[in-house]
């Protein structure tokens, strides 16, 4: 096997990656394909259900409230754990508890008592054109997360700077949702495009920088998701070329295949670091560079995953192709990638 | 340029590619029976590929079984299953054979990837036929493919080469060498017994003929290695199973399976033991080139579906108001024709190369006899004997040359794989421009992203193809030994 670059974790961080690990491992693992090819609503609640030990149904829910009480590091950290073996999955859960968020942030807090598990996952409706007034709600949301047969909607009128956030209850009037008509990647993630006309708010939540707070998280979430992906892309490559014999020798010994696994393993080096030094920071800018990077290396990775499997790689029962889905929708989704390099000029501008 | 009389696609055809312009003041009749063909291939892609590509991909993975015969039977009116059978025998392939395929597989392509590979797929099917000098299924195998079409019926082959563990071994000498190779042929009275698997076929489970390479002994597989003709209703013969792709999916990729299935002695194409050398190479030097256009019709699709999205207005903005999004569309048209500048080098060598065979006068001159002789059994039996066979061997040794198939094999080796790499660039930018955007467009270039990826894997991995360079052109400017690719296994 190949010996992962070590980060000096506290005993907690280490404790959750094992337990988030194990738990992937048993739920998410054996059903990947199915979970992938099928994305059935049943299983998607019962395979986040399971993840409720891990603080993950409410991960960034203060303890007293009754969250997880997870700081960002740990929900990256569990988050990486869970797309080493479902990347839909995890993006379930990043959009949930990103959904969520704004409970933690502003005055309102019953929305997690007020929900039950019923109403998991919840759907992020962002980014998108929202606007708020006399308490209904009007706009478009193209792409939203967990969107198909959700109970309830969390909406950030106002883009990149909204102080507050909205909640709708998905069969309210004036509330039509779209299926994502093919969604090729994080299809557990069940999207869908919501229109929204005079829908009512259920809850109007205000507090800080709501819609960027969320995009931080959005980032950081699928930066470590990425790593993820890499990471079981390189796990797969690895052990496959380990038993694939071409060209008169094991295809491991073939230095291009070398190469290709080297990039996996210089990937997750990246993405690990690049994570750890955003939730440290913890400002918009490193959570985007995280991102940017995590993402772009991802792609890479799934790409070459498949290319080092050949025609094995392209079918969809090896699981390998679906890495190079997931992973382009990571870099594809909350932004473009011009759009953000060019928003972190702007954040990092001074005057 | 002399344009008149052409359509609006002639046209542009002629602007994209300048060689062809050039060539068209030398041979009016010749190219514009290019511009013909792709001017059909671009009314398929409006009529009939463009309305059905996205239905038939999102079918095939509820249902990988299914096949759309339907996208087949239209193409016949095209005479698209035509594009590699010589002229000779009713054929379209003539003097601009390679080119008129890479630019029929470009246009096809750039509707769905899929669907053209569907339809390339035939043609590659057909190659080892024609490039083995098998004259003896000329009239019959060939001239049927011919006159169904004719009548709308596609009659298909397949190609099978690649093993389930063998896959670049089974494309390149020296790996082939060295290869554990599980299709074994065994000389029996009469002919053969075949046994053994092949996987990812493209166009198998469809295909009423199919040409496949097997090894008389396993344990020396460059030297035993050998084409035989295969047909669906042998006895042991069957297709069990389809893969579920990731794109590229309206051709199935199939298993071959085969459990003692007797091949007749007249059934092997040109010598037992000559299946890489006359065999493998020659196709893989006809083929890579439209596998680039392949690739570049891929690109070429979602270059044009990115294209329509950056001018569909939102929020009040367009994308192609912004600078940053007309750099990357001169991008994107950048590589595209740099694409072809590659693929259409290499079709102008395959051009030469078969021009000289296919309008040589001895050759023609076997075409005089009538046709009902020539698919005569006992012509087929004299064409199949020794002295038969020595004749058509040494025409078409005479013909094509070795030297002349290395730099093909050179030229579309390197094509291939910078079209399949470019291809993957260009679809994967287009989607990172685009982001999620609820745009149908968007599905568009989703479906030509996954497509793309394949270009890069068959006929032979991108690795592959970056070795044969070097074995072939780069040592050859180097002066170094050449890998015995035409030294080895030859009769």
């Amino acid at each position: 096997m190949i010996k992962l670059p070590e980060f000096s974790e506290d005993q907690e961080y280490r404790i959750l990656r094992e337990t988030a690990a194990a738990y992937a491992a048993k739920e998410l693992g054996p059903q990947a394909e199915q979970l992938d090819l099928d994305p059935a609503r049943w299983r998607i609640k019962e395979a986040i259900a399971k993840a409720e030990d891990l603080g993950m149904l409410a991960a960034l829910i203060p303890e007293d409230y009754g969250g997880g009480g997870l700081d960002d590091y740990a929900f990256c950290v569990a988050l990486e754990e869970i797309a080493v073996e479902e990347a839909g999955i995890a993006a379930v859960l990043l959009a949930h508890n990103a959904a969520l968020l704004p409970a933690a942030m502003g005055e309102f807090k019953a929305l997690i008592t007020g929900v039950g598990p019923d109403a998991f996952p919840v759907c992020l409706a962002f980014p998108g054109e929202v606007s708020f007034a006399d308490g209904k709600v009007k706009g478009r949301v193209p792409f939203a997360l967990n969107a198909q047969e959700c109970s309830l909607i969390t909406l950030l009128p106002g883009g990149g700077g909204g102080t507050q956030a909205l909640t709708v209850r998905g069969d309210a009037a004036g509330v039509e949702i779209n299926a994502e008509p093919y969604q090729m990647g994080l299809r557990a993630a069940r999207a869908g495009s919501i229109r929204l006309e005079d829908a009512e708010a259920s809850n109007v939540i205000s507090g800080g920088d709501m819609a960027g707070e969320v995009q931080r998280v959005l980032m950081l979430g699928l930066a470590s998701i990425a790593t993820g992906i890499s990471r079981n892309a390189l796990q797969k490559a690895y052990a496959y070329a380990r038993e694939r014999y071409q060209g008169g020798k094991m295809i491991i010994e073939h230095q291009q295949m070398r190469i290709f696994l080297a990039e996996m393993l210089a990937a997750v080096e990246q993405g690990r670091a690049l994570v750890k030094k955003a939730c440290e920071d913890g400002g918009l800018a490193p959570a985007m560079v995280a991102w940017l990077r995590a993402t772009e290396r991802a792609c890479k990775s799934a790409t070459d995953g498949v290319q080092v499997h050949g025609g094995y790689g392209y079918m969809r029962d090896y699981g390998m192709e679906r890495l190079m889905r997931d992973a382009k929708y990571c870099q594809m989704y909350p932004m473009t990638s011009q759009e953000a390099l060019l928003r972190l000029l702007e954040i990092s501008e001074t005057g | 340029m002399g344009v008149k009389g052409l359509s609006d696609r002639g046209r542009q055809l002629l602007l994209d590619f300048p060689p062809l312009a050039a060539l068209r003041e030398h041979d009016r009749k010749g190219i514009d029976e290019i511009i013909g063909l792709v001017e059909g291939c671009a009314a398929y892609k409006r009529d009939v590929a463009l309305p059905m590509a996205l239905d038939i991909d999102e079918q095939m993975e509820k249902e990988p079984e299914y096949f759309n015969w339907d996208m087949m039977r239209e193409a016949c009116k095209y005479n698209i299953f035509s594009l590699a059978i010589p002229k000779a025998v009713g054929g379209l392939a003539d003097k601009y054979m390679i080119s008129g395929m890479a630019l029929a597989v470009e246009e096809l392509c750039s509707a769905c990837g899929g669907i053209g590979l569907a339809l390339a797929a035939h043609s590659l099917g057909v190659a080892p036929v024609i490039a083995s000098g098998a004259m003896a299924h000329w009239d019959t195998v060939l001239h049927e493919i011919v006159e169904e079409e004719k009548r709308g019926n596609p009659v298909l082959m397949a190609y099978g080469i690649t093993e389930p563990s063998a896959g670049t071994d089974v494309e390149e000498p020296e790996f082939l060498e060295v290869g554990k190779i599980g299709m074994e042929a065994k000389k029996t009275k009469g002919g053969y017994v075949l046994n053994g698997r092949k996987c990812f076929i493209s166009g198998g489970s469809e295909a009423k003929y199919f040409t496949v390479t097997a090894a008389t002994d396993r344990s020396r597989p460059l030297e035993t290695w050998t084409t035989f003709l295969v047909e669906r209703d042998m006895e042991g013969f069957s297709t069990p199973r389809v893969e579920l792709k990731m794109g590229q999916r309206a051709c199935h990729a199939a298993e071959l399976l085969f459990e003692d299935v007797f091949v007749p002695d007249s059934h092997v194409l040109g010598y037992e033991g000559d299946g890489m050398a006359n065999g493998i190479l020659i196709i893989m030097a006809a083929s890579r080139g439209p596998v680039g256009a392949i690739a570049n019709g891929i690109a070429r699709g979602a270059y044009e579906h990115f294209l329509a999205w950056t001018r569909e207005r939102r929020n009040g903005k367009r994308p192609i108001d912004e600078d940053r999004i007309r750099m990357s569309l001169a991008d994107m048209l950048g590589i595209i024709q740099e694409n072809r500048g590659l693929y259409i080098n290499h079709s102008l060598v395959g051009d030469a190369v078969f021009r000289s065979a296919f309008t040589h006068p001895i050759f023609l001159s076997a075409f005089l006899i009538p046709r009902s002789i020539r698919a005569s059994k006992p012509y087929a039996a004299l064409l199949n004997s020794y002295y038969g066979k020595a004749f058509v061997n040494i025409l078409f040794r005479y013909f094509i040359k070795d030297d002349e198939v290395t730099d093909m094999l050179a030229k579309a080796s390197l094509a291939k794989f910078n079209c399949a790499d470019n291809a993957m660039e260009l679809t994967s930018r287009a989607l990172e421009l685009m982001g999620t955007d609820d745009s149908v467009e968007r599905r568009w270039v989703e479906k030509a992203f996954r497509d793309a990826k394949l270009t890069q894997i068959y006929e032979g991995t991108n690795q592959l193809n970056r070795l044969v360079v070097y074995n072939t052109e780069i040592a050859r400017t180097l002066k170094v030994e050449v890998p015995g690719p035409f030294k080895k296994g030859v009769s």
